[in-house]
């Protein structure tokens, strides 16, 4: 079989090179029988990966241990929904997964477009081909899945890593990868008009819905792994700003801005040269987010270690996609050229160009700072680490200043908004956000940020709100229907308005989620049998130990009892899983009580099996299930904006993608039972201000969580312990918090130890240049806007138009609905 | 046997992939018989593989056949007209911009002053390109040309065109019409 596979990589190679060349030649040559031959053998090709993908599936699923990648990632013990997922838990078999993925999505989209953009498709062959024959050269010389050992094949394989061994985790990778794989498509389209001069909207309209999918596919992706860090890793939270995580985000910030910019240019024939630099640029960033994941670049835990020569060949490839992009959009220019004016500062155009610069400058900001360390090891030689605590503090301003765009953008009209005008739209959504801000100040909410965060999605609530109102009753005075029919009306009329309106929302759910992280409880406690400990209204007793073992791993599970407010809230059953062969890395099975207000997180971190005790953190994290429903929220809105034009109903809506989520927390369930044991409440696990603040700013130097003291995942590693033990120590000596950070920078030999780099000399670029590189990107946007806003025609004078042809504009006007 | 008939059949292609379709399930239920005693997952994985084969065959077919069909007489030459396709895009952006701008207004975004004026320089600008169009060629008469220039590449003399005129206003109708472009009046068909 192995061999088999590879020779099918041979010929999907040897098919792409054909496909790429044939509609080169049949473009060139305007020779229908060329094309047509081309587009065959780009449906080949994806017949060809469908054979090979099932093939190396079917390996796994019959343990055909001879071949080097089904040995390291399988084992005869595995669960058969594992072994299929197997496919795409290492980097050989990622590659062929993407392959087989691009193969598949570029053929819907070719055999969707191959009429009505007949003049783009062989170009748009050609392109994906490329890339294509790009991974599957990767495949062929260096990462072959099908690598078999030459002389004895050994009898079982290592299995796949425990870590993976989750479900949000087997469904993840294929959502991130369909968006990463859907982005491809946009760009081969862009290349092709580029390619082509046909520079008119109409690639625009033919990338639409790919983009509006993938980036459903991207967000969903984001979402799953933030379920899977957060149920799997157990430190209690769910982003933490590891290079891979970024890597997916990269693209996200860039395909969202797109999404946005691409209206302007529908409606006002603006931004041409931008939105196509934009695809380029997301295409380039989901290239780069693989580089720079899998070449170990950057040191991360997903990693799939160094390997300069996968570096070398990307870093080619990466180079020639960017020359020969952007070279054949200077080539263009003058085909690109736009009518652009600006009637008004206070106009929804000015708002997109706003909300393009943060969200461009989200992303440049993301991957200077997860490059830095790698920036500072090649300019200085010394390595940094930036860790969560720097993200936060810069990303939280821009987090907010985003939802506040969210909340003004729909305000504003297209064109030009009158200030007495605004003054009646702004009314109500600024009045909601006041009131929650005064309410939230009056409830004594110690978080500030997380306070603004609140009166902004309040404010953001009001503003879709009064939208779909107002709009509501406009169309209800129009067609004489009731309130009911004119909003389904409104938004069937307008689909990707209030389907987006619909996603804004998501985004306040899932911003509001975030807020809640500023009222997170953490504690830390060793408990035995019938020992109790307290956190918030929280009292978590530690009941029982168990221990059993089903062949694949041993299981030690805590039984434990959280009691509120006096009354029994739930029984849990935190537990450490200890998979056979991979007996270093036990993994931590969560148990989550999930909840509106908060989800109850329980780890055991570390146990005693003879005397039964169990070290048990408990963190309590308010609001995190409003950031699975805002994803699930948003997954509906693009399934409102995606709807077919000639079916309109709510019955059709197709089912989010996370409903399964959401509806798993919804069925939280609540098991209680009062056990009278002898209870002694012990207090947690005593620890001072100061120390918790070094522990936040010192990193775990486990080698493998890239988190600080105070959030690695693994309670009884030897790093955090010791790194613990040295911080206590110096507070005992009467060390200050500058002398403690000294001393460990001295003890480590470098500045990697912090998560933060210092500020200063060299490393005050980390900290400056984000700044230089807002304020000037805004300097250009203004600039821009104000040379348009020059631009503007002079107002006619009321020179009568000609009587018939009013009329049948009026015509065509009515008819435009 | 058929698969003869199915290549040479001008209807689209439709049979081919029946035939490797059919192909896809003797093959899989060979496969079954043959694979006996492995497991169902297995089972199942074998005949994915063959059905995936065979869509291997049907898209190797798809590759080769258009050489076969000779196509090549059929170049995907674009007619010309781009330019005008823009003003018509354009055209309809302007509307849609008017339309919006009524929405606007109705929601209260818009003081009626600027309502007023910018509804005007929208409807000028409309109208100018109505004009703008008007003046052009219309797409019938763009059809013929190019129909005319291709006929006369291939060699063969163009059907000679006869021009109707309207009764009423006298302007040029193309033969198809029933009704005059210019002023409705119906036409006698011919």
């Amino acid at each position: 079989m192995a061999s088999l596979g590879y020779y099918l990589l041979l010929t999907a190679f040897v098919v792409c090179a054909y496909a790429a060349a044939i509609s080169v030649a049949g473009a060139r040559r305007r020779s229908r029988a060329l094309i047509e031959s081309g587009i065959g053998a780009f449906y080949l090709l994806a017949a060809i990966m469908a054979v090979a993908s099932a093939v190396i599936v079917y390996s796994f699923v019959v343990g055909d241990y001879s071949i080097k990648y089904v040995q390291r990632y399988s084992d005869s013990v595995q669960p058969l929904f594992y072994r299929l997922t197997s496919y795409w838990g290492g980097l050989d078999g990622s590659i062929m997964f993407w392959v087989s993925l691009l193969s598949v999505f570029g053929s819907a989209a070719i055999y969707v477009n191959r009429e009505r953009h007949r003049e783009l498709i062989p170009y748009v062959v050609t392109v994906i081909s490329v890339v294509e024959m790009f991974f599957l050269f990767l495949m062929i010389v260096h990462n072959n899945p099908f690598q078999t050992f030459l002389t004895e094949s050994p009898t079982d394989g290592t299995g796949l890593n425990p870590l993976l061994q989750n479900f949000y985790m087997a469904i993840h990778p294929p959502t991130m990868y369909l968006g990463f794989v859907g982005l491809t498509i946009p760009y081969a389209f862009g290349m092709a008009a580029l390619i082509t001069g046909y520079l008119d909207d109409s690639w625009l309209r033919a990338v639409r819905r790919w983009t509006m999918i993938s980036w459903l596919f991207l967000s969903i992706g984001l979402g799953l792994g933030m379920i899977w860090a957060y149920e799997e890793l157990g430190w209690g939270g769910y982003w933490m700003w590891d290079p891979v995580e970024n890597a997916g985000l990269l693209p996200w910030f860039t395909a969202t801005a797109f999404l946005h910019s691409v209206m302007v240019q529908e409606r006002r024939g603006m931004l041409r040269v931008w939105n196509v630099s934009l695809v380029i640029t997301t295409f380039f960033l989901t290239i780069f987010g693989t580089f720079m994941t899998r070449s170990g670049v950057v040191q991360s835990v997903h990693a799939f270690g160094d390997d300069p020569e996968l570096a070398r060949m990307f870093t080619a490839f990466m180079i020639t996609t960017v020359v020969v992009s952007f070279g054949f959009v200077i080539y263009r220019l003058p085909l690109l050229r736009a009518r652009n004016e600006l009637d008004s500062w206070l106009s929804r155009e000015a708002a997109f160009m706003v909300n393009n610069w943060i969200l461009l400058f989200s992303a440049f900001f993301v991957l200077f700072a997860t490059m830095f360390p790698t920036l500072s090891e090649a300019v200085r030689g010394e390595r940094l680490t930036v860790g969560p605590p720097f993200f936060n503090q810069w990303m939280l301003p821009i987090g907010l200043t985003l939802l506040l765009l969210t909340g003004i953008g729909p305000l504003l009209a297209w064109r030009k908004s009158t200030v007495e005008n605004l003054r009646d739209s702004f009314l109500i959504p600024v009045t909601l956000g006041v009131v929650t801000a005064v309410a939230v100040a009056a409830l004594g909410v110690r978080v500030w940020t997380s306070g603004i965060c609140f009166a902004l999605s309040a404010f953001v609530c009001g503003t879709i709100g009064q939208e779909f109102w107002r709009g509501a009753r406009v169309r209800q005075r129009a067609t004489g229907t009731d309130v009911f029919t004119a909003l389904v009306g409104l938004v069937a009329r307008n689909k990707r308005r209030y389907g987006g309106y619909v996603v804004h929302l998501g985004m306040v759910l899932i911003f509001f989620g975030f807020a809640g992280e500023g009222f997170k409880q953490k504690e830390e406690a060793q408990l035995k049998p019938g020992q109790q400990v307290k956190v918030g209204s929280f009292v978590v007793r530690h009941d029982a130990l168990s221990i059993t073992d089903d062949g694949q791993k041993q299981m030690i599970t805590a039984h434990v009892t959280v009691l509120r407010d006096g009354k029994p809230f739930a029984e849990m059953y935190p537990a450490k899983w200890i998979f056979r062969k991979h007996e270093e890395s036990p993994t931590t099975e969560v148990a989550i009580h999930r909840g509106f207000a908060q989800d109850v997180y329980l780890v055991l971190a570390t146990f005693d099996a003879a005397t039964q005790t169990a070290s048990i953190a408990v963190d309590i994290n308010p609001l995190v299930n409003w950031v699975w429903m805002g994803f699930g929220l948003l997954a509906l809105g693009i399934g409102i904006a995606l709807l077919p034009d000639a079916v309109f109903s709510f019955a059709t809506a197709p089912v989010p993608a996370n409903a399964a989520t959401a509806v798993l927390i919804f069925l939280a369930v609540v098991l209680s039972q009062g056990v009278a044991l002898a209870q002694d409440t012990i207090p947690a696990i005593f620890r001072s201000p100061l120390e918790r603040q070094v522990a936040g700013e010192i990193m775990c130097n486990c080698g493998g969580c890239r988190l600080s003291v105070n959030d690695c995942g693994m309670m009884n590693c030897h790093g955090k312990s010791g790194q613990m033990g040295k911080i206590q120590q110096y507070i005992a000596e009467g060390k200050d918090h500058d002398a403690i950070l000294a001393t460990f920078v001295r003890e480590h030999g470098g500045y990697d130890v912090l998560m933060q780099p210092p500020n200063r000399g060299f490393n005050r670029v980390a900290w400056l240049l984000p700044y230089v590189v807002a304020i000037v990107a805004l300097l250009g946007v203004g600039a821009t806007a104000r040379r348009w806003s020059r631009r503007q025609a002079p107002a006619p004078s009321a020179a009568p138009i000609d009587r018939e042809l009013d009329a049948r504009l009026e015509d065509e006007l009515r008819n435009l609905d | 046997m058929s698969s003869e008939t199915s290549i040479k059949d001008s209807s689209p292609s439709l049979p081919s992939w029946q035939l490797f379709a059919l192909a896809g399930l003797v093959g899989a239920t060979i496969v079954v018989f043959v694979s006996r005693g492995q497991s169902p997952a297995a089972i199942i994985l074998l005949s994915l593989v063959v059905f995936a084969a065979a869509a291997v065959g049907a898209a190797a077919l798809r590759t080769l056949v258009p050489f076969v069909r000779g196509h090549e007489g059929l170049s995907v030459a674009i007619v010309a007209g781009r330019a005008r396709g823009a003003i018509d895009r354009e055209k309809t952006l302007v509307l849609r911009s008017i339309k919006e701008l009524e929405f606007d207004h109705a929601m209260g975004k818009l003081s009626d002053q600027d309502f007023a004026e910018m509804g005007l320089r929208l409807r000028t600008r409309a109208a100018g390109l109505m004009r703008q169009l008007d003046a052009g060629a219309e797409y019938s008469t763009q059809i013929e040309q190019e129909l005319a220039r291709r006929l006369a590449e291939a060699g063969i003399a163009a059907v000679p065109r006869t021009d109707r005129f309207c009764t009423q206003c006298g302007a040029a109708a193309a033969r198809s019409a029933r009704f005059c472009g210019q002023c409705g009046q119906p036409l006698e068909t011919a």
